[in-house]
């Protein structure tokens, strides 16, 4: 791990991201709370509608909404990914960074099974109809792992290593 | 006014938000700080891009209630914002991003709601096309809570800001 890290580091990817350009952090820390308000609010929707709230719009129509919640992963998985490679030191020996990284692969396995698994069972569903069980299973677990996400994203700077965050 | 700031920033409670030997004070009402954040956010975006066309096969009038969480998604932060200001009011008093980001909640929520009463309020057909000044105002409701975002994040750098 630290020869990755310090591998990274140097490569001139890093350097450019990092040096040059000291509004590029500020400008991706923006967007990356853009997109978890994306995220959260869109996939919390969702989710709150799995749980059984909001009876009166069917679950494949509160689904219309969402792509933004895919955009706003897209921003976040860009602009975190840009973090990582600019300052590699800062997260990789933070605990915080991998509850983290172990709560987004979650949520991704999570929606992914619904993509794979329950969708087909979605669009057929009765407006009417009430949802099997594995609906809000789906839901609670993606509800869960965002706000990890989110809370351990927040514990990054608490829990940084001795002179982790030195680099920015 | 520096007085009355630190006064408030260095008393008891301000120093235990801060420094408070605890995840529970200043990293979890930041937390929920953020946590807010997406709520108000989030449903502001699903009912602002609603207005804009995105899931037309959804009643207006079925989206209603994402203005109460939005609305409990505010108090959240209207909470949490004071006491994180509390904790560092002599510095954030004087952070002229900070103004810029209470100018932008004031018109985002101005402007929340009276998209809530003029669009969402009125007998409009849910299924037909939205007349342009609510299009108008959903673009600037997304752009106002962006430009909060922005400047709230922005805050951090108290060197620059």
């Amino acid at each position: 791990m630290a020869a990755f890290v310090t591998w990274l580091r140097e490569t001139a990817v890093s350097e450019a991201f990092r040096v040059p350009q000291p509004w590029l952090w500020p400008t991706f820390e923006s967007l990356h709370f853009l997109g978890l308000a994306l995220v959260l609010g869109v996939a919390g929707f969702f989710d709150a509608r799995l749980l059984g709230f909001m009876k009166g719009i069917p679950i494949r129509k509160a689904a219309e909404f969402l792509p933004l919640a895919k955009v706003g992963l897209a921003i976040n998985l860009t602009t975190g990914l840009y973090f990582y490679i600019a300052s590699p030191f800062q997260y990789s020996f933070n605990i915080a960074w991998w509850y983290k990284v172990s709560a987004i692969v979650l949520a991704a396995a999570n929606a992914g099974f619904f993509e794979l698994m329950l969708k087909t069972k979605m669009v057929t569903l009765r407006d009417d109809e009430e949802p099997p069980i594995s609906f809000r299973i789906v839901g609670t677990l993606s509800l869960l792992a965002w706000l990890n996400v989110l809370y351990w994203g927040r514990m990054l700077p608490f829990w940084s290593p001795p002179g982790g965050g030195a680099d920015l | 006014m520096q007085e009355f700031l630190e006064s408030i920033q260095y008393s008891a409670f301000g120093l235990w938000v801060a420094g408070g030997d605890t995840i529970f004070a200043y990293p979890t009402i930041l937390a929920l700080h953020t946590v807010g954040l997406g709520i108000v956010v989030g449903m502001s975006a699903i009912l602002d891009c609603r207005v804009l066309g995105m899931g037309r096969s959804v009643p207006l009038v079925d989206l209603q209630g994402l203005f109460r969480i939005m609305w409990w998604g505010f108090a959240l932060n209207a909470v949490t914002g004071l006491v994180l200001f509390i904790a560092a009011a002599a510095d954030k008093a004087y952070q002229k991003i900070f103004y810029v980001k209470l100018a932008f909640i004031f018109l985002a929520l101005l402007t929340s709601s009276r998209i809530r009463r003029t669009v969402f309020g009125t007998a409009l057909d849910p299924n037909g096309p939205m007349p342009q000044n609510a299009k108008f105002l959903a673009v600037a409701s997304l752009v106002f809570w962006m430009g909060a975002i922005v400047a709230g994040r922005l805050m951090a750098y108290t060197q620059t800001f």
